[in-house]
């Protein structure tokens, strides 16, 4: 695993607006950035990311099975009580997962380690599955990278062929919110996608959802929902007013309800519980549990619900030394042993693995010149080479 | 090779939260204003008839749904719109636009039933229930095939707005991640 400074396409911001990536750069600020890439090898990618990722799904499986047979586990985990049966449905019912992201902190030689799973509502779609992709094979082209790399990253075969096999009969609504396009560009995104599986598609706000008489989410058409993609993680959701709706609506979510289990950072104490010294894994504890000393003033403490690194501090020697400003973790928090993203020359790299139903289908890079990757963590691109 | 063979986009960079129409299929129906105009142009009696039925019933059914007249005509033009038999969870009035026409479900689109056909205000054009257009030939024509589809039901929404609150909490560019 190299860190290799290029030449970035002489045209790649008009090349971007072509392909509708709009927020290319953020608020005057970089985010996708291909004047450099990671080089992996083959084995690298196998054998270090690729199939770890798998195994942590099946682990994560387990998870659910455990929460579901254990009301201890769904209170720690935050997920309110009047949706329990819910959860547990959606999971006996096989609704179906369309996709995830695993992030991992990975040096190249040593086993990568799980920093946490988005499971519900992860981002950087687009980018990954596209203009990573377009910009491979026009680097190739033009002779700015050697010829015969290859990528991992059959993200975009992948989700086309997931929504065809997602079983739905009728249309397809995806949602987001207003006043973010980033966001609306993921919808978007999708939404071509699902159209290429067959689906007939029709977007819609999540604000703009109505319920009506029958206690059917509707869309500004007055058409009832009965599929829903939604951008929009499962704990708002649960606690927004129509929240309650959502059992008796006959929606069938994108991703499943039982994502709650798993989109939650609950699930990395959960996992170290379960599968303790498994080599993809950092010890994790909820927050007070007695047995976290073993982290011995080491350790990062993050909400459940955090995301984009907000409200996470890191901790040495018992001292917190990094504090990132939020505005969540009334829900509790877990801590996590402290493990520091590899450092190339002032950067630290985080890898985005890909799932989509499940399987392993490509990995993002997002790099950031602190050891939180936060929202200004530019995106570069990757290759597989010898 | 661990890279998508090809990554072919459809519909994006063309612009926000509209669905570009895809070239669909068409397929073979016919379009009528009344039963009189179904057999005049050589349609059988009983299936004139049977699809106009069905378009009735299921006008009720997936008309568009308003819960003021005033609503409702802005839509569909003065003194079109009529009192759906539903009502509002208050009790209140529901107005839906009347049927103006019929499209032929049996025989044509295989098996299809009829299904009620509305004009929007100022437009000589017909659109199925679900906002569908299909031209303004009366008679056999050829419409899109997603247009054949049964519509949905539609009640009335009551309320608007209930997800979402979260969302607005500052310091988030994008909540995913």
């Amino acid at each position: 695993m190299d860190r290799i400074p290029v030449e970035p396409r002489v045209d790649w911001r008009e090349t971007a607006e072509a392909h509708g990536f709009r927020f290319h750069t953020i608020d005057d600020e970089r985010y996708w950035d291909e004047s450099l890439y990671y080089r992996f090898t083959l084995d690298q990618i196998e054998n270090d990311l690729e199939d770890p990722t798998a195994e942590i799904e099946q682990l994560c499986f387990q998870v659910v099975e455990r929460a579901l047979s254990d009301e201890s586990v769904l209170k720690r985990l935050g997920i309110p009580e009047a949706f329990w049966d819910y959860v547990a449905d959606s999971w006996r019912n096989q609704e179906r997962n369309l996709y995830g992201r695993m992030d991992f902190a990975y040096d190249g030689t040593a086993p990568a380690k799980l920093f946490e799973y988005n499971a519900d509502t992860p981002t950087s779609l687009y980018e990954s599955g596209v203009f990573q992709w377009v910009w491979l094979e026009q680097a190739i082209e033009r002779g700015l990278i050697p010829e015969g790399s290859d990528q991992f990253n059959s993200l975009h075969e992948a989700l086309t062929q997931a929504w065809a096999n997602m079983g739905i009969d009728g249309t397809l609504h995806l949602a987001c919110c207003k006043d973010t396009e980033e966001d609306e560009g993921t919808v978007e995104y999708m939404a071509d996608c699902a159209r290429q599986g067959g689906l007939e598609t029709r977007l819609i706000y999540i604000e703009d959802i109505g319920i009506n008489t029958d206690g059917r989410f509707t869309d500004l058409q007055e058409n009832t929902i009965d599929h829903l993609f939604k951008l929009y993680p499962w704990e708002w959701l649960m606690a927004d007013d129509f929240g309650r709706h959502i059992p008796k609506s006959g929606v069938r979510f994108v991703e499943p309800g039982w994502k709650a289990i798993l989109s939650n950072k609950g699930l990395l104490p959960l996992l170290w519980e379960m599968f303790e010294g498994h080599p993809n894994l950092l010890p994790a504890y909820f927050d007070g549990d007695p047995a976290a000393a073993a982290l011995d003033g080491d350790f990062v403490r993050k909400p459940l619900f955090s995301r984009e690194g907000a409200n996470v501090e890191f901790f040495q020697d018992g001292e917190r030394t990094i504090s990132v400003e939020g505005d969540y973790g009334a829900e509790g928090h877990i801590v996590q042993a402290l493990h520091p993203l590899p450092d190339f020359g002032g950067n630290y790299p985080m890898i985005g693995s890909w799932l989509v139903a499940s399987q392993p289908c490509g990995i993002c890079i997002r790099e950031d010149a602190s050891l939180v990757t936060g929202d200004n963590a530019r995106f570069v691109p990757h290759i597989i080479s010898e | 090779m661990k890279r998508s063979k090809s990554v072919k986009l459809v519909a994006m960079g063309t612009g926000l939260l509209l669905v570009a129409a895809c070239e669909e299929a068409k397929v073979d129906t016919a379009l009528f204003e009344s039963v009189k105009q179904c057999t005049g142009l050589g349609f059988s009696e009983q299936e004139c008839a049977a699809n106009y039925q069905q378009a009735q019933q299921t006008h009720v059914a997936a008309a568009p749904k308003y819960t003021s007249q005033a609503d409702c005509e802005a839509d569909f033009g003065a003194e079109k719109c009529e009192i759906a038999p539903q009502r509002t969870t208050t009790g209140g009035s529901v107005f839906m636009p009347l049927m103006a026409g019929y499209l032929m479900g049996s025989m044509l689109s295989g098996g299809g039933r009829g299904q009620p056909l509305y004009r929007g205000a100022g437009s000589t054009n017909f659109r199925t229930a679900d906002n569908k257009a299909v031209g303004n030939t009366i008679g056999r024509t050829q419409v899109a095939q997603s247009a054949t589809k049964t519509p949905a039901a539609k009640t009335r929404t009551t309320s608007r707005g209930g997800f979402g609150k979260n969302a607005r909490s500052p310091m988030r560019r994008s909540f995913g991640g």
